[in-house]
């Protein structure tokens, strides 16, 4: 029992933060130490969050890598994180990103740049955090802390109209946020008495669990659900309340339609390195929200939802793609193409089928590789010639021949060639929707997002790259140097073997589904699912006065089975 | 040792498949990434490298399946049951994603259907491109071609050697991409770019619907597997239960996509409830899912359909063709290449690899064998009017993969498949020699503004005189054998409840051919016959190099010798000689015969064309031939300076603008898409959600606020007069209460 088996985690999350206390004792007129620094700190961190990664035992335990330790015990909190296969995966692009993000904004960056990197670097630890959180309060603190860092990425590093784009995401997102808060209060009280009162997940999820299954035995027989006694009678009546909430806060940030009007001006003002963390990782947090904790925490209420939020999904997709034809400025382009992407991450979690859920989660990978790699790139673009629209552009690709083939490669991993990343999660997502039980209509509708994703991204690349040079301005742009192409490289890579071996990431993720799948299916009315089924083990607090020691992680009922 | 025996040893080990796609694909890699390092010569030689390799493996692969003695045939083991499939072999790959109960695996396949593309593809492609590098030769993207030719091939490659239809799915948008990326390869042209857009969202269009078909399918496969009973599989052979187990196992092991399952249900599914015993038919209802309630078949021949879309838009068939005449804009070579020998025919390869379930679907057949019609005909008539060579021989393609498909949906696989090849031949010869001609002609394309090219270009005129004799019919080139067994079979051939299809489409089927012969023979006359146009940009033709000949030469030589393989040579059932080609595709449709002959939805005529039959085509070839002979060396010359009459301009002009069908589509199709996402755009992202929504919240938090100011003055008399006025309204309240 190495320290590694504890607290490796800790150390990914925690590991920028150090870096960051590093970074703020230099003086902030060393601009290049302070960019080393980062670097370094965030190439460790990516080193330990990939070991994380490959020590992630697929057929292992639920959450894996826990640590659990006393904290504010007297309100039932207590510092809790652990990493499920969906949570491993995230974090994985988390740290991917991470380094990136830094050698992107290494000439983009010029005023504050110290403030920017501890910006970077504190950002980088919340994300990691609200990841890893299996405690709610934790996980709500990190929520929230996420909007600091990333509000002031946007309103002080940002284009012109920074302000207003970063007081839009902050008000749009916080809205959000308060509601899930006084939920999460609430099912703090409702799921337990007193004296037994807890904010960690599994203890939640398992008394509600039985809670559910009652709802679920009554809906089932038809009879007036109202008059249940206990906790499933309050669940009856409030459930569909508080997953209003718990949703709409997540909705916010996937952003699904029709609350995604914050995203395009954020990712239009934000800096480079603020749209690649916006779309990589913190619009994922949403459709990571729903997964963790909206659809488990209230399935019945779920289910009566489900065909509202798909297609609102569905809605969100074909939208998306028809924004992107009417814009003229690219960012904003690329944002649209987020809502329209997002809406497919969405659709396959509430199919409620594997294939979907996989395919949903996988996309979610897909989507911070590509967008992420498309914002960057076009962030040089930026850099260069300092504008946004496409009619400042035009037959560029004679003069930056690299630049147009790392746009291209990653635009067809954006229209989901197969061969590229893009394939897989979306072909997944969509047989998920049609083997589902939403109707046929939904999967048809949604496979619409095809056609209109490639119109929008060719019309783009047609218009920036094709056609003769229109403007004489365009004729001096350098092509990519040593490292932006260094940069740009591992997501190219990345967008080939994701697209062709897709298994192994795959396989982190399959036992995660299954889990998921079984827990939403408990709000099917008349569901056989039983409570025990579905039970969350983790570790248990460790005996007060000693420190936290992991146990072996015990298997659980489905662990059982695999 | 002599040939033979060295032919006998020369067999491929299934394992080293991929490497037959992996040749052309490292090919690609190197002229991309280190094309312009490595120089013009040694691209030139990596990339027809890559290609004769490829061509080399094909042949080995080829050799096995079809080996010299039928002593010597390969077997494969069948994962979905007992049985073996005979001449054929391939290898598992392993996994490549699986969720829930899906699956895909890297699975190729080499059978006598994808042997025989596998040689066409290699070997033209070869021919091609040994022809580009004379015909780019002064072109500075050299490399940039060579990265996406080879592209190309290896995705053609994936698309015949898939063992699922995922996988070939992978060729099919592979291919698209390539295509895409060459059309566009002169993108600083902004049409020439615009029209490989073009071409990739059509392809789109076609693939929204291929992947809803996949989907369908996998939906029908599980469905299947639920309830089918061992009285279904009595009919794949051995005993049922072990049979019915063999084939959940295949399931677990390839996926619901992999086609050897889908011919394995397809063997078992029964017709009609009548012989079914029980066991699942066509007509049986899906019990559950989200296809509950619709039957086996009905969902089975709407997705046919979907694929038919799915086809329309890679093979350029009516509704989805628009995008090929514009993709001429690509270099000839390409055009040879992907516009006509090859990617266009993916779609018929997707139906002959599928035939099992295309016969249990009249109701598709029909409609694949009448979109056929439609799209040959139109074409053909377009290419009447078009002035541009390549653009005549576009429509031509269109049209003459129109008479591909009527072949399929009539039921006449092999004969489809055997005029792919022959057209792959003649028509690349015919593209080829167009750029021969172009290339001679300091880039001409208007075929007004050349003529006479004959006496300057001895070879080019030849070889394309002898493809155009090919498309045209005329005895004893191949096209006149392959596109006569198509239309033999379609007026044999019975489809159940739509008798009337098979003289309906015969006899379009002879208009098109006599089409077929004008305007071919319009285009040649104006080309090489007669005297050299006044207009043309110089003065005399120059014949090209040997690199570009030589490939006419080879393509004109097979485009007569593959005629032998429609020649009833074979032994066949019942002592009918059979045509060569027909025995050797034979294993590839013995499912398709089986079924249609059990289930008698379908009636699949095996008999010989009839020196009569043989006597009409010809006639209405030359018919064709003789009335554009008539036209182009006798009327109009005569008439010569005479104004046309204004009936004839005005056919002529909307002939000439393709029936308007692009400004249809621009009208009813793109425009309204684009119109409404402006309008979205304004109306509810910019208006309604943000400005009345969200910034309306904020608006009315802040006049509620600045409203509410009012009230916290900090004035202690108001405060105080607020005090004493509520006092004094509470003291009157509780009066009016007392003295009530």
């Amino acid at each position: 029992m190495s320290f590694f088996d504890t607290h490796l985690l800790n150390l990914v999350v925690y590991l920028p933060l150090l870096f960051a206390a590093l970074v703020w004792m230099l003086p902030g007129a060393e601009r290049g130490q302070i960019r080393t620094i980062t670097f370094i700190g965030m190439m460790v961190d990516a080193v330990f969050g990939v070991w994380a990664y490959l020590r992630f035992d697929p057929s292992g335990a639920e959450f894996q890598l826990e640590y659990r330790t006393r904290w504010l015990e007297q309100l039932g909190v207590s510092y809790h994180i652990g990493a499920d296969g969906l949570a491993i995966s995230l974090l994985l692009l988390t740290v991917f990103l991470g380094p990136l993000v830094v050698m992107a904004s290494q000439t983009y960056i010029t005023e504050r740049v110290k403030e920017f990197h501890l910006a970077l670097l504190v950002l980088q630890t919340v994300m990691l955090g609200a990841l890893v959180s299996l405690d709610v309060l934790l996980f709500y603190i990190f929520w929230e802390a996420m909007l600091i860092p990333m509000y002031l990425l946007v309103g002080v590093w940002g284009a012109e109209d920074r302000q207003m784009a970063a007081v839009k995401f902050f008000l749009y997102t916080l809205a959000g946020s308060l509601l899930m808060l006084v939920a999460i209060v609430a099912i703090y009280f409702i799921s337990s008495t007193p004296g037994n009162r807890s904010f960690d997940y599994a203890t939640i999820f398992n008394n509600l669990s039985t809670a559910h299954s009652q709802i679920a035995a009554c809906t089932g027989t038809g009879g007036d659900c109202s008059t249940l006694p206990g906790m499933a009678g309050i669940l009856y009546r409030w459930g569909p309340w508080l997953f209003a909430a718990f949703a709409i806060a997540f909705a916010i940030k996937v952003p699904m339609w029709p609350v995604h009007t914050w995203l395009p001006d954020a990712h239009v003002q934000a800096p480079v390195a603020g749209s690649m963390i916006l779309a990589g990782v913190m619009l994922k947090m949403g459709t990571f929200g729903f997964w963790r904790f909206a659809i488990p925490f209230f399935p019945s209420a779920a289910h009566q939802a489900r065909p509202l939020l798909a297609t609102l999904a569905v809605i969100g997709i074909v939208y998306g793609a028809l924004m992107c034809l009417a814009q003229r400025d690219i960012k904003k382009l690329i944002a649209y193409s987020s809502v329209s992407h997002l809406g497919y991450c969405m659709l396959g979690i509430l199919a409620l089928t594997a294939e979907g859920a996989t395919g949903s989660a996988y996309q979610m990978l897909n989507h911070g590789v590509s967008t992420g790699a498309l914002f960057l790139l076009f962030g040089f673009l930026y850099e260069r010639r300092h504008t946004r629209l496409m009619s400042d552009y035009g037959g560029i690709a004679k003069v930056v021949p690299v630049y147009t083939a790392s746009f291209l490669i990653i635009t067809f991993s954006s229209v989901a060639v197969p061969g590229t990343n893009g394939f897989v999660g979306e072909f997944l997502v969509l047989l998920g929707t049609f083997k589902s039980s939403l109707g046929l209509g939904f999967g048809a509708f949604a496979t619409l997002g095809v056609i209109l994703g490639a119109a929008y991204m060719l019309w783009m690349v047609q218009k920036v790259f094709f056609g003769p040079l229109t403007h004489r301005e365009n004729q001096g742009l350098t092509d990519l140097n040593l490292r932006e192409f260094a940069t740009v490289a591992p997501f190219l890579v990345l967008v080939l073997v994701m697209g062709l071996m897709p298994q192994p990431f795959l396989d982190r993720i399959n036992p995660s589904t299954e889990r998921f799948l079984q827990r939403a299916e408990l709000g099917i009315p008349g569901s056989q699912v039983r409570p025990s089924d579905v039970q969350i083990s983790v570790m248990g607090l460790p005996p007060a006065g000693l420190a936290a020691a992991p146990n072996a992680p015990t298997p659980g009922p489905l662990a059982d089975r695999r | 040792m002599d040939l033979k025996q060295f032919l006998l040893q020369l067999r491929l080990d299934p394992s080293a498949l991929w490497l037959i796609i992996a040749l052309p694909l490292l090919g690609a890699f190197l002229c991309g990434v280190f094309g312009r390092m490595l120089g013009r010569a040694n691209v030139y030689l990596v990339a027809c490298a890559a290609v004769a390799g490829s061509f080399l493996l094909s042949l080995s692969a080829f050799l096995s399946v079809s080996p010299l003695e039928a002593a010597q045939a390969v077997t494969m083991e069948n994962a979905f049951s007992s049985g073996t499939i005979r001449y054929a072999f391939g290898y598992d790959f392993g996994t490549w994603f699986s969720a829930g109960t899906f699956r895909v695996n890297f699975g190729l396949m080499v059978d006598h259907l994808s042997g025989t593309l596998l040689l066409v593809i290699t070997g033209v492609g070869f021919l091609i491109h040994l022809y580009s590098t004379s015909y780019m030769s002064h072109d500075d993207g050299y490399w940039r071609y060579f990265a996406y030719l080879n592209l190309f091939v290896a995705a053609m490659l994936t698309l015949v050697l898939a063992d699922n239809l995922v996988l070939l799915f992978v060729g099919w948008e592979g291919v698209g991409m390539a295509s895409y990326l060459l059309i566009g390869f002169w993108y600083s042209d902004t049409a020439k770019a615009w029209a490989g857009r073009k071409a990739f969202v059509t392809n789109r269009i076609g693939d929204f619907a291929f992947l809803i078909a996949t989907f369908l399918i996998v939906l029908l496969v599980s469905a299947f597997n639920t309830q089918a009973t061992a009285a279904n599989f009595s009919m794949v052979g051995g005993n049922p239960e072990a049979a019915q187990v063999r084939y959940r196992e295949g399931l677990q092991m390839k996926g619901p996509v992999a086609f050897q399952g889908l011919e394995t249900m397809a063997n078992a599914l029964h017709v009609t409830p009548e012989k079914a015993q029980g066991g699942v038919n066509l007509q049986t209802p899906i019990s559950e899912g989200p296809l509950e309630g619709r039957t086996f078949g009905g969902v089975l021949t709407v997705a046919l359909l979907l694929f038919l879309l799915g086809a329309a838009g890679k093979s350029a068939q009516f509704p989805l063709y628009v995008w090929l005449p514009d993709a001429m804009a690509g270099p000839t070579p390409v055009s040879a290449l992907i516009h006509a020998a090859t990617m266009v025919t993916a779609g018929v390869y997707l139906f002959s690899r599928m035939s099992y379930l295309l016969v249990l679907s009249p109701t598709a057949m029909v409609t694949v064998a009448i979109i056929g019609t439609i799209t040959s005909l139109l074409a053909a008539l377009i290419a009447f009017a078009q002035d541009d060579i390549k653009k005549v021989l576009a429509y031509s393609t269109v049209s003459q993969l129109g008479i591909m498909f009527m072949g399929v949906g009539m039921g006449i696989f092999w004969a489809a498949v055997l005029h792919l090849v022959t057209h792959a031949f003649f028509k690349a010869c015919l593209f080829l020699g167009a750029g021969s001609v172009m290339h001679g002609n300091a880039d001409e394309t208007d075929i007004k503004k050349l003529g006479g090219v004959r006496h300057e270009m001895k070879q080019t005129w030849f070889t394309f005189l002898v493809a155009t004799l090919a498309i045209t019919g005329i005895v004893p080139l191949s096209g006149f054998f392959s596109k006569d067994a198509i239309y033999h079979g379609i007026h044999h051939n019975h489809l159940h409840g739509y008798e009337w299809a098979s003289s309906v489409i015969y006899y379009m089927g002879l208009l098109i051919a006599a089409s077929t012969a004008f305007y071919m023979s319009r285009v040649y006359l104006l080309t090489f016959e007669g005297k050299r146009s006044p207009e043309a940009k110089i003065p005399h033709a120059h014949e090209s190099d040997w690199r570009m000949t030589t490939p006419l030469w080879v393509l004109a030589i097979l485009s007569v010798v593959a005629l032998f393989q429609a020649l009833p040579l074979m032994p066949g059932r019942g002592g009918v000689m059979q045509p060569v080609m027909e025995n050797f595709l034979g294993p590839v449709f013995s499912s398709a015969e089986r079924i249609a002959a059990r289930g008698g939805e379908v009636k699949l005529d095996h008999s010989v064309p009839s020196i009569i039959d043989y006597l009409k085509a010809w006639l209405v070839a030359l018919a064709g031939g003789a009335a554009a002979g008539f036209m182009y060396l006798k009327f109009f010359p005569s008439r010569a300076g005479q104004p046309a009459p204004a009936f004839a301009r005005s056919v002529r002009r909307f002939t000439q603008n393709k029936f308007y069908v692009d400004e249809a589509y621009e009208f009813l199709v793109i425009r309204p898409v684009k119109n409404v996402s402006a309008i979205l755009y304004k109306l509810v992202d910019t208006l309604l959600i943000d400005t009345v929504a969200v910034r309306g919240t904020a608006w009315v938090t802040a006049r509620l606020g600045s409203a509410l100011r009012y009230v916290q003055t900090g004035d202690a008399q108001a405060y105080a007069a607020v005090m004493a006025l509520a006092l004094l309204g509470g003291a009157v309240y509780a009066l009016i209460l007392v003295m009530k």
